[in-house]
């Protein structure tokens, strides 16, 4: 069995499906359960209900959504770019699902244990503005370029501090490797010792997944509903999955950089005992409630002020910790080349 | 064989793509079809081996120079076919100049011979527990300062002409002080009136556009009323009751 | 690793930094004056630096530091210095007295020093892009001048080009050499002498690159219209500091690495040596503008200049660097007195406006007469003296043809250099200049007395220039 999936051609492309779908399958749930716990605790803040009706508690409100998504008919706007409007929502979807390769679940348990890990997410989330901006051109509506426009500028903007951020986590690791990231957390989880970057990279996740307070790309109240203003049916629905996949993955990030990935909080008995997964899992749980409540806690910020927040107040800040932090480690010696903080 | 089959495909993707870049008609198309040039080259750099230079090149080529460029082409109105009118005219030395061109490349190509240390250079292993980015850094950041630092130089040049020919002071610019906006309270701009019924808020003095909330938090150069204008609240709540 | 002998290079950055950084944080008052103060403080400063820096190869075989580099980057900080100067009073004229400016000419110099000082390809390469790419900004920095942006645009699409073929002869140098330092080339083309073709194509092409920056013939197009578009300052500058830049470097390659192929790229030059002059001296005749009728002047002068590299002996350097010395006084010179034209606080640049300068301001219009025929090469001014050297060393190596052919175009130039003055002394006055303001006149003074009384220290010149010539020659 072992020799089959190690050894043979066959047996190790099906493993790498396995793999995949292992990932891929609890992923595609989690994104539908997250709408569902977005509606309840947004419902929970406002005092309200949230979804009841479909199932108990609501529980099959998902599925019901799902299925309308997909019976809907498709619409393209008459001088669309055909080509650019469908290809939009599945690179979105994929990329979003594709960069969940590198992480990790477990001690070396990844689809693919980068060297570079990091910066592949990097890549992956620059390259996820494509997505917003063919949307918005291919739509061929002003309010949809309006849309992508904003959403791309802010996306490059906010990525810039989240680089100097994730450089001045590299600085204490010495490796981009996601692994050897969480490893390096096992004596103390990076969000103490960086505190403030912890805060920048959060509020940076929120824009660069166009969140409240940042959803200046979909701006209901300015733009209808942004880039996606002309879509319909399913390939709305997979920008749907695409934004909400993208928050998962964000927190994982979050968690993997700042709150010790699959580690427990205490290396004791009773914290041993949850395996590393579940760990993992409740982490990601904590942050996405953080999204939802900011969204539930905050009004949409200005353009302007989103932009000076990010270039004026970011990153500077970040360039500056980036600094500090490497002199920090030149002078005490602590870490260098590679050695765990 | 993978890694061969795999060149192949990222090769001629790459280069169709980058002869669509040259005939597409639409400069959005063109800029496009340079992203997925980009996305193979990065394909080539891994098969090579040299995945941090792949990751750099999507990460900064396809996820930040091509963005900002299809910004500009998104929202200029070029016409092609406008731009490709004086085409006919200089075709003849264009195409001249591409003919002693691949003459020469045909010329360099027939002298073309591969060092056979190259094949076995190329073969060696990287040193024990180098990754890739490690063994970059510590040439550029060694061997290469110098040219590491000129580097430097070239983009902040590149960052003072951006800035030096696009930023102007217009009069009409609005800029505040955000400080002073964090520093108000609530009533500062804000007033609470409660209005009759059957009483609009016009029998109340009119809507008074609370000025304050700009003109208060403005920075000092910047547009607003004179020096001299009324612009507190109460003053001119104040000439209004007085007009009446 | 020797890290000391880029000094002047790392302090002029440095000061370039610190002007930014002054600029930037200035808030009362326009920073203009007081960064160019500070920058000719640097510019004097890194003069004594260069003079003083010990020779040697350093940056693990990047940069090189010997009497050449010492006397080309000394000509560059003057010229950077004296464009500072000139800029000072003209460039309140047209509203672009910001603090960019002068740190772009900063930048600019120490890109044109690091070229001078390269002994690598990819040194070569950062140096000529750190000081093109500030050069495109500053021609396009007058905003609200549409000639200016014309300028702007036209010399970057055209320079871009131009480095990018110049890139790809330096990606071809590498593939068929194996290396890009210049003693790797240098032992490759020695051990085998058969020139291997891809080598030659990649020769051309750095060739037609450094041709682009000293706007040698046929690459010369867009000089006209660039140094009509930038301001005056910065067209005094882009005549100078980048082609004594790019000058160096040409010295530098041909004689060094590709010292062995002299014979194969001797007629190269010849020939280009030979359509500059010619096409400039020609070209000038046209013009009514006299910053495009400066800009055909200076393609005749880099002809001029490439006749001493044609002879590629030492005397022929040493002719190249007297011309270039020359070359920078007299027209560094002449552009003052351009930049001094202006009518009602309005910049002039007609030729014909300069009519009946001797009468109105007889000071300006001596020294520009001066400058003229100085440039028509009239003994005994200081342009004679380069004319004179560069074609002795032509002759010194049996270039006939070229000689008289250049001898023949030089009786052409003379002719619209000397209706310069015909028009200033002889043409009925119309109205008077502004008052010329005091830099100006210290540019033009200074550079003119310079020009004047060149033969009194022409024997030291002589000598300095020919350490500097043999230092690349080994």
């Amino acid at each position: 069995m072992e020799h089959f999936f190690l050894h043979t051609m066959v047996g190790s492309i099906i493993l790498i499906v396995l793999k995949v779908l292992a990932v891929l399958v609890p992923l595609l749930i989690g994104v539908a359960y997250l709408t569902w716990i977005e509606r309840k605790v947004l419902a929970a803040i406002m005092l309200r209900k949230g979804p009841n009706v479909v199932g108990p508690f609501g529980l099959l409100q998902p599925f019901a959504d799902a299925v309308k998504m997909i019976f809907k008919e498709t619409i393209i706007p008459a001088k669309a770019n055909r080509v650019l409007f469908f290809i939009a929502p599945i690179l979105g979807f994929s990329l979003s699902m594709l960069a969940w390769a590198v992480i990790p679940a477990n001690d070396g348990w990844a689809v693919a244990n980068l060297n570079i890990g990091i910066l592949y997410l990097l890549a992956i989330s620059s390259v996820s503005i494509y997505a917003t901006l063919l949307a918005g051109w291919g739509s061929n509506s002003k309010y949809a370029l309006l849309g992508a426009m904003r959403a791309a500028a802010q996306m490059i903007s906010y990525e810039l501090a989240m680089g100097l951020v994730i450089a001045s986590v590299l600085l204490l690791v010495g490796s981009a490797n996601l692994n050897d990231i969480v490893l390096a957390q096992r004596h103390v989880w990076f969000f103490l010792p960086m505190f403030p970057m912890f805060i920048i990279f959060f509020i940076s996740c929120l824009a660069e997944t166009n969140r409240p307070p940042f959803d200046f790309a979909v701006g209901e109240s300015e733009l209808v509903a942004g880039f996606f203003a002309e879509y319909s049916s399913m390939a709305f629905g997979l920008f749907f999955l695409a934004e909400y996949g993208n928050m998962i993955l964000m927190s994982a990030i979050i968690s993997i950089l700042f709150l010790g990935g699959w580690l427990p909080p205490l290396d004791y008995v009773p914290f041993t005992w949850i395996p590393g997964p579940f760990w993992l899992i409740i982490k990601i749980l904590i942050c996405l409630f953080c999204f939802i409540w900011v969204r539930s806690a905050f009004p949409r910020y200005r353009y302007d002020q989103l932009m000076r927040l990010g270039w004026k107040v970011f990153l500077p800040f970040t360039l500056a910790w980036v600094v500090l932090t490497a002199g920090f480690m030149m002078a005490t010696g602590i870490g260098i080349y590679g050695g765990a903080a | 064989m993978m890694p061969i089959i795999l060149f192949y495909i990222f090769a001629v993707i790459l280069l169709l793509s980058a002869v669509m870049v040259v005939i597409s008609r639409n400069s959005v198309h063109a800029a496009l079809f340079l992203v997925l040039a980009f996305c193979n080259a990065s394909g080539l750099f891994l098969i090579a081996g040299a995945e941090f230079l792949a990751i750099l090149l999507i990460a900064i080529y396809a996820g930040a120079v091509m963005i900002l460029f299809l910004f500009i082409v998104m929202t200029m109105q070029t016409n092609l076919v406008q731009l490709k009118e004086g085409m006919q005219h200089y075709l003849p030395v264009g195409f001249c100049i591409a003919i002693v061109l691949v003459v020469e490349l045909i010329i360099v190509a027939i002298n073309w011979h591969i060092d056979p240390n190259v094949a076995e250079a190329a073969r060696q292993p990287l040193l024990q527990n180098m990754s890739n980015t490690k063994a970059l850094g510590s040439l550029i950041y060694t061997n290469y300062i110098f040219l590491f630092q000129m580097a430097g130089l070239v983009l902040l040049v590149a960052m003072i002409g951006a800035i030096v020919l696009t930023l102007r002071k217009r009069p009409t610019n609005r800029r505040q002080v955000v400080a002073r906006q964090h520093m108000r309270e609530p009533n500062q701009t804000l007033e609470m009136r409660s209005v009759e019924l059957n009483k609009g808020v016009d029998d109340l003095g009119g809507y008074l556009r609370p000025k304050e909330t700009y003109y208060g938090i403005a920075q000092e150069d910047s547009f607003g009323p004179k020096p001299g204008d009324k612009m507190d609240i109460t003053e001119k709540r104040q000439e209004r009751e007085q007009s009446k | 690793m020797n890290w000391t002998l880029a000094i002047p290079e790392i302090a002029l950055s440095i000061s370039g930094l610190i002007i930014l950084l002054w600029g930037a944080i200035q808030k009362k008052g326009n920073a203009f004056f007081p960064c160019a103060i500070l920058s000719i403080a640097a510019f004097v400063a890194v003069g004594f630096l260069t003079l003083t820096v010990s020779n040697g190869v350093g940056y693990n075989g990047l940069f090189i530091n010997d009497e050449f580099s010492r006397y080309m980057k000394i000509l560059i900080i003057i010229a950077g210095f004296l464009s500072i100067i000139l800029s000072i009073d003209f460039n309140g004229k047209n509203d672009t007295n910001c603090f960019e400016y002068i740190a772009l000419i900063v930048f600019s110099t120490v890109g044109a020093m690091v070229m001078v000082s390269s002994n690598d390809l990819m040194t070569l390469y950062m140096g000529l892009e750190l000081s093109s790419l500030a050069l495109y900004i500053l021609c396009a920095i007058d905003r609200k001048n549409v000639f200016s942006a014309e300028s702007g645009v036209k010399y970057f699409v055209l320079g871009s080009v131009a480095s990018g073929i110049l890139l790809y002869g330096i990606s071809m140098i590498y593939g068929f050499s194996g290396g890009m330092g210049y003693s790797t080339i240098h032992q490759i083309i020695a051990s085998n002498h058969a020139l291997s073709a891809g080598f030659a194509v990649g020769l051309v092409f750095v060739l037609v690159g450094l041709c682009f920056k000293i706007s040698a013939v046929p690459f010369h197009m867009w000089t006209p219209d660039v140094y009509q578009g930038a301001p005056t300052p910065v067209t005094t500058f882009l005549s100078t500091a980048p082609k004594f830049a790019a000058f160096a470097l040409f010295l530098r390659l041909m004689i060094g690495p590709f010292g062995h192929l002299s014979p194969q790229w001797q007629l190269l030059i010849e020939v280009i040596a030979i359509l500059s002059i010619i096409i400039g001296s020609v070209g000038a005749i046209a013009q009514t503008n006299i910053k495009r009728m400066m800009a055909y002047s200076s393609i005749s002068h880099m002809g001029f200049a490439l006749v001493g590299l044609a002879a590629a002996t030492p005397d022929g350097v040493m002719g190249t660097l007297i011309y270039l010395t020359t070359y920078l006084f007299m027209n560094v010179g002449t552009f003052a007195v351009i930049a001094a034209m202006s009518r009602k606080g309005h910049v002039v640049e007609n030729i014909n406006d300069l009519a009946g300068l001797g009468k109105t301001d007889p000071g300006i219009a001596t020294a520009m007469a001066i400058f003229m025929f100085s440039m028509a090469g009239v003994p005994p001014l200081a342009g004679f003296f380069g004319k004179f050297l560069v074609f002795k060393a032509a002759l010194g190596a049996d270039l006939y043809s070229l000689t008289i052919i250049g001898l023949l175009a030089s009786a052409v130039g003379a002719f619209f250099y000397l209706r310069i003055v015909k028009i200033m002394f002889f043409d009925k006055a119309v109205e008077a200049l502004d008052q010329r303001s005091l830099s100006l006149s210290f540019v033009t003074f200074s550079m003119g007395t310079l020009t004047l009384v060149f033969m009194l220290f022409l024997s030291p010149m002589i000598q300095m220039g020919q350490i500097a010539a043999q230092s690349l020659f080994h």
